[in-house]
């Protein structure tokens, strides 16, 4: 894992007023030195061992091969970027998934426009380096941040130019779900992540009892919001509303023949 | 680690297990041989096979419950976690397809004892009477060949049993009344409140939902900590587990869990003689049964039936007609999402706790047939950042920044009926599952009438969102609740049963 003083200050996010790099935080985001496993000895026994194992060393590698393993990691530090954290508390993304693909865990369906999940990584990694080589010249793992980023949005787009031939046998849309999918359920099955977003956690045997206007538990925190703006390098900042589709296909359709 | 300062609660020994807090069952009670013609065997102890098995338990029949997952012990086995709970969900192969494939898994099947009910949101709306002659009032979709009249009392008993927490006076189909009382209100349905009553929509508040909010015998209430679809630890929301299977036990049913049925055989007299199924080691076994009743939801059940086709029955069981599998529906659950400047933190109460039935029915100024609910969601953290993931094309910083407001949203769930279609249907795939038995596929297909009924409703919703207060209004289409593909009738021509 790198050290943040190693991280080029074009990926940080920025201080709007000043322009300059925010410096790397424990718990970023708006509930400082809120704590979800703080509460942990209120929680029962099988949810208190379910959540304190995501903090123990990752485990090793079981289904991708080193490279696969750093292209993967290289991959999902786009998906969902970490380099506001300090090293220490970077939420590990791509080890859960290897340890899914291992044991191949699914969701119990496959879309029939999709490969099983782990042919899916395996063809996924061949079209995004064809269409790093195409658009840029290079292997993935060899582009700057930004170019990266960039052969990221073409999928996110729906509009690869290469590897026409993976991308018939594999829905574009499905497969950036998919690899969204793995990088959400990772990073937000977290109890770092639930501290950065103010989430309470469990609560069971204890219970919540402050229901409304957004009120805080006693041992909640009240939200202290502060401005940001995302890395200079990213492109990843823009959000688009999907409200005028209505049907899940469309959601797709449009995006691609945009 | 330190030791909990309030629950710690007991821990199974000698087949005792855990039903909530306070509730605990002994499991089996009894058990039959396999050589044993028991008077039934049920397939699948979910939400209609756990209270059949307590019925017919108590009428005094020998049955034998098969369930495919685990019977569980809810204070080790389930826990208050999202990514923690996927085995509640089920999670063996399926293919889905069509133009608009269904998600299936977590979003609508439930694996072990219990089944879906385990996971279900606890919502419990009762069908309306125009629900029974849609053919008849609207000319689509085809008429049951029972009335709203005919499961009254079904339900008002049900609704004792579970017990299902609601508004006094409840407006919509045929009005009535829940004994017990409603549910206090989270942010989330005060949004829904503040919304429909802004636009003059009457809304439900409180239920009516499956979840006690007073203790009932051996279960506690409702402690509002939000993970109702993660299965409740509590004890306080209903499911089959923990309200008839206790019961059927000490009436004499046996369930097997961890048992999967592969094949329904049938004799010389071309009458079921017992059901195949493989153990948790992956054993095979045959029950001897008189009867065999599938309650396998609907992917399991068809497939059930189409795979134990056999010399007589080419095309499978109950399958003369062919219907077997079709018209499969699924219900619209278009979530839509509004951004509060004031923190909301949805991840109290339950997710469901208000809804409106207002615009359920045929409205003669639309262009389309029938209706839709909407309905107050809670989605925890990472079901929020796949909605913002869809609705808003999030990812990457954009992500990480929308996911930062989690408590400033809140979300509403429409629930819209999808017209039964022949095409839409399970059949069997060519891949197969570790049994070795053909896994479903399953295709679904929009049509006409569903999706404009899905577009108004959506606007309808993101209208009461926006209407609540919100600043920022979004939606993700998506699907939920399944019925069908093994539809009743009076037509054995056109039906299964």
């Amino acid at each position: 894992m790198k050290k943040h003083s190693e991280i080029d200050s074009s990926r940080l996010p920025r201080d709007p007023a000043t322009g300059e790099p925010l410096t790397p935080m424990c718990t970023p985001g708006y509930y400082p030195v809120f704590s979800t496993l703080s509460q942990s000895p209120f929680w029962d026994d099988a949810t208190r061992q379910v959540v304190t194992k995501r903090l123990e060393p990752a485990r090793a590698v079981e289904f991708f091969s080193a490279e696969e393993f750093e292209f993967w990691t290289a991959v999902f530090d786009h998906l969902i970027p970490q380099t506001d954290r300090t090293a220490d508390r970077q939420i590990p993304l791509v080890g859960p998934l290897d340890h899914r693909l291992h044991i191949n865990q699914t969701v119990g369906y496959r879309f029939e426009t999709m490969p099983q999940d782990r042919d899916a990584y395996r063809l996924g990694r061949e079209a995004l380096n064809e269409e790093a080589r195409q658009q840029y010249g290079n292997d993935f793992l060899s582009l700057p941040y930004r170019q990266q980023d960039l052969v990221l949005k073409a999928i996110h787009d729906g509009k690869p130019k290469a590897a026409k031939e993976i991308w018939s046998r594999m829905s574009v849309h499905r497969f950036w779900q998919l690899m969204m999918g793995d990088a959400i359920d990772a990073y937000y099955a977290h109890p770092w992540a639930w501290d950065e977003i103010g989430f309470g956690g469990p609560a069971y045997p204890r219970a919540y009892t402050r229901l409304e206007r957004g009120e805080p538990e006693p041992w909640e925190v009240e939200e202290k919001r502060y401005e940001w703006l995302s890395p200079e390098a990213t492109i990843s900042h823009e959000v688009h509303s999907a409200s005028d589709l209505h049907t899940e296909s469309d959601q797709h359709k449009v995006v691609e023949e945009a | 680690m330190k030791k909990p300062i309030l629950g710690a609660f007991q821990r199974p020994s000698n087949g005792k297990h855990m039903l909530g807090s306070l509730q605990s069952v002994h499991v089996p009670m009894r058990t039959f041989a396999q050589q044993d013609d028991v008077d039934y065997v049920i397939v699948g102890v979910g939400a209609a096979g756990g209270v059949l098995l307590q019925r017919l338990a108590r009428a005094g029949f020998n049955v034998v419950g098969l369930e495919a997952g685990p019977f569980w012990d809810t204070e080790h086995d389930w826990v208050s976690d999202e990514a923690g709970s996927h085995e509640l969900y089920w999670e063996d192969p399926r293919v889905t397809g069509g133009t608009d494939p269904l998600a299936l898994g977590a979003n609508n099947c439930g694996k072990g004892v219990g089944g879906g009910s385990v996971h279900w949101a606890a919502f419990t709306p009762r069908l309306h009477p125009s629900d029974f002659q849609i053919h008849t009032r609207d000319g689509v979709g085809v008429d049951w060949p029972i009335r709203y009249d005919d499961i009254l009392p079904y339900y008002e008993q049900l609704e004792l049993e579970m017990p299902v927490a609601g508004p006094a006076y409840y407006p919509w189909g045929h009005p009535h009344g829940y004994a017990y009382g409603p549910h206090p209100m989270g942010g989330v349905g005060n949004a829904l409140i503040r919304g429909c009553s802004a636009l003059n929509i009457p809304v439900s508040i409180g239920g009516p939902v499956a979840i006690l909010s007073g203790s009932h015998g051996d279960r506690p209430h409702c402690i509002y900590r939000g993970f109702c679809i993660q299965g409740c630890k509590v004890g306080a929301k209903a499911s089959t587990l923990i309200t008839h299977v206790p019961d059927a036990l000490k009436q004499g049913a046996e369930i097997r869990d961890h048992c999967m049925a592969s094949r329904i055989e049938l004799g010389k007299e071309r009458r079921v003689t017992g059901v195949h199924y493989f153990d948790r080691e992956g054993r095979p076994h045959f029950q001897k049964s008189k009867a065999v009743i599938v309650c396998g939801y609907a992917i399991e059940t068809p497939r059930l039936l189409l795979n134990s086709a056999c010399p007589g029955f080419e095309n499978g069981l109950a399958n003369s007609s062919g219907t077997v599998g079709r018209y499969l529906m699924a219900q619209a659950g278009n979530v839509v999402l509004g951004r509060f400047d004031q923190p909301v933190r949805m991840y109290k109460a339950p997710p469901a706790h208000a809804l409106t039935e207002e615009f359920y029915e045929t409205d003669p100024r639309n262009d389309f047939a029938r209706g839709f609910a909407i309905q107050t969601v809670g989605p925890l953290p990472i079901a929020f950042g796949k909605q913002m993931l869809a609705s808003k094309k999030a990812w990457g910083w954009g992500l990480r920044r929308e996911m930062m407001d989690y408590n400033h949203w809140a979300a509403f769930g429409l629930l819209g009926e999808i017209l039964p279609w022949p095409e839409n249907r399970v059949t069997l795939a060519d891949e197969k599952d570790r049994f070795g038995l053909p896994v479903a596929y399953v295709c679904f297909n929009l049509h006409d009438n569903d999706k404009k009924l899905i577009k108004f409703a959506k606007e309808k919703t993101m209208e009461v969102m926006a209407a609540a207060g919100a600043t920022e209004v979004v939606q993700e289409a998506r699907y939920a609740h399944l019925v069908g593909a093994a539809r009743m009738g009076s037509d054995p021509s056109t039906s299964v049963v």
